[in-house]
């Protein structure tokens, strides 16, 4: 059973406050670049850099990170295993540039983690931000998202389903019982 | 019985009088709407206008008590081409009674077309009388020219103390310029626990009220007689998610250092297209007002556009750099009008809800 969230006119708006607040938290956007995480980070991680186009008629670069989950078996101790970085090639240096790390959904942060590990590697930001379609809660790190477009509560046997029209031909959230 | 519309370009127009057979004088202005004649005419922002409606036949569907924008109109005048007295089973009163109830003069049966022409000639304001058809017309075109217009239009529509609009949600606090029903309603959809204060309350006195958030409302006139508020705004802006519409969002644009110009033809009407920057989606709006934030003028520090009007390429949003401060110029409650533009107080509770949430985790982890 799978309750609709966010529609897609909600997802895009939740989208463009994300943007706005992007704006507001820094004082400009020279040194900002945005690196999305495989597979939907990386199309909204797209769609705010259209819309920060769009607003400030400045480029921002992104770039991904593939990161692969073992989110089904996340439950099982026996089977827990970290994410894994596959491949972390951004095609620009994040030295000294402030990152905004985008995501669909902030779950356990483990995600997060491996993606922070895998982007310290590769160069030393000067800083580095998370934006996050939904947070659902249930953190096992302490990592917490700066740009939120939605708090969803949720039960730990539920789902949250964000789909983008690039990947899934439609946009929207919804929860599903597991 | 026979009644006249006088310009103060000497023009006259000879029609029917309904309503009030009151003399009545103010700014004459045009609004384009096609639908929601009672809540044109409730609306405060036409404060002290004689409303000239392009659409050709008002009265059709009476009145009702859903379709009030203020308990007291505060229009002086309607002018339109065809009138009909009727009334339905939701309407108590027919729109010439409700009219006469409230002192509002009306004239029907002129050449509304003539009359749009020449007020689009016209720049700036255009004064205007309608009166009976006996009186001596020197004697009315003397009195209207002598007319000086009140520049005071907030105060008069203003509350002049606060009161609730109480529900369990969110705390709103809204200044209120002339604050339309509409916006309350929308704030009562979404269970805001309203306090709606004068437009004379002071930051401390907002303070008081705790908000989680503060509406500058719409309102009548010019942004420049109200030089007192810009510093509270300032001080609101600083302190508290701040949403602001019509008349709110030119003196939220002035406080941060913009400027606000006079249009060569106000935007009166239900059917604007209006770009949103960030996405390119195109919204159609009702809009009313007759000063624009001139962009030329606008703090690119302080401030950035995030809507335009398509047909002309007015500022129709803006949002603050450094605050979570947004407006917009245009009616977003669409009353009466489209509701395209509701979107943007679902935007003004999620800049509440974030800030409540990044409180609550801060206490928490205190």
């Amino acid at each position: 059973m799978a309750k609709q969230i966010y529609d897609s006119m909600a997802m895009k708006r939740a989208l463009t406050r994300m943007t706005y607040e992007i704006i507001e938290k820094n004082k400009g956007i020279d040194d900002l670049v945005l690196v999305g995480i495989k597979t939907r980070g990386v199309y909204l991680a797209q769609r705010i850099a259209d819309r920060l186009k769009q607003l400030e008629n400045a480029e921002v670069p992104v770039g991904q990170l593939d990161i692969t989950l073992y989110r089904d078996d996340r439950h099982d101790a026996s089977l827990a295993q970290d994410p894994v970085v596959n491949e972390a090639d951004l095609g620009f240096d994040i030295k000294d540039k402030h990152v905004i790390l985008v995501d669909d959904v902030l779950f356990t942060g483990r995600t997060i983690r491996a993606a922070l590990d895998a982007l310290m590697d590769i160069g030393r930001p000067k800083k580095i931000n998370l934006a996050v379609l939904v947070d659902r809660g249930h953190r096992e790190l302490p990592i917490r998202a700066d740009f939120v477009g939605k708090n969803i509560p949720t039960a730990m046997d539920e789902q949250v389903a964000v789909y983008v029209d690039e990947v899934d031909g439609k946009d929207g959230i919804e929860l599903k019982k597991l | 019985m026979k009644r006249l519309l006088i310009l103060e370009d000497g023009s006259t127009f000879l029609g029917e009088g309904f309503g009030s057979q009151i003399n009545s004088t103010g700014e004459v202005v045009l609004t384009t709407a096609m639908t929601g004649y009672q809540k044109v005419v409730t609306s405060p922002t036409y404060a002290n206008q004689i409303i000239v409606f392009t659409t050709p036949v008002l009265g059709t569907y009476g009145t009702n008590i859903d379709d009030l924008e203020s308990l007291q109109p505060v229009c002086k005048g309607v002018v339109c081409h065809t009138y009909t007295d009727s009334m339905n089973v939701s309407s108590p009163q027919s729109f010439s009674d409700y009219l006469k109830n409230q002192d509002i003069p009306g004239i029907y049966g002129i050449d509304t077309r003539k009359l749009v022409r020449i007020l689009s000639k016209h720049n700036g304001i255009t004064k205007g009388s309608i009166i009976d058809a006996e009186n001596d017309l020197e004697h009315a075109f003397d009195q209207l020219h002598a007319t000086v217009l009140t520049d005071q239009l907030v105060d008069m529509v203003s509350t002049s103390k606060p009161y609730p609009n109480p529900d369990t949600g969110r705390n709103i606090v809204l200044v209120d310029y002339g604050v339309k029903h509409s916006v309350l309603r929308q704030l009562s959809r979404m269970n805001c626990n309203t306090i709606i204060v004068p437009y004379t309350a002071t930051f401390q006195e907002i303070k008081n009220l705790c908000p989680d958030g503060v509406l500058l409302s719409n309102g009548p006139g010019n942004p420049y007689t109200l030089e007192d508020s810009f510093e509270t705004i300032r001080q609101i802006q600083a302190n508290y998610p701040t949403f602001a519409i019509g008349l709110g969002h030119q003196l939220l644009a002035i406080a941060n250092g913009a400027k606000v110009k006079e249009l060569p033809r106000a935007h009166r009407g239900l059917n604007f297209p209006v770009i949103e920057i960030a996405t390119g989606r195109i919204i159609t709006v009702a809009q009313n007002h007759s000063y624009i934030v001139d962009e030329s003028s606008l703090p690119k520090d302080n401030l950035i556009v995030t809507h335009k009007d398509l047909n002309s390429g007015w500022i129709e949003g803006i949002k603050h750099r450094k605050y979570p401060t947004f407006s917009v110029q245009f009616e977003p409650e669409g009353a009466p009008g489209p509701s395209d533009g509701t979107d943007v107080f679902y935007d003004f509770m999620h800049l509440i809800d974030i800030r409540k949430d990044k409180i609550n985790a801060i206490r928490e982890s205190k």
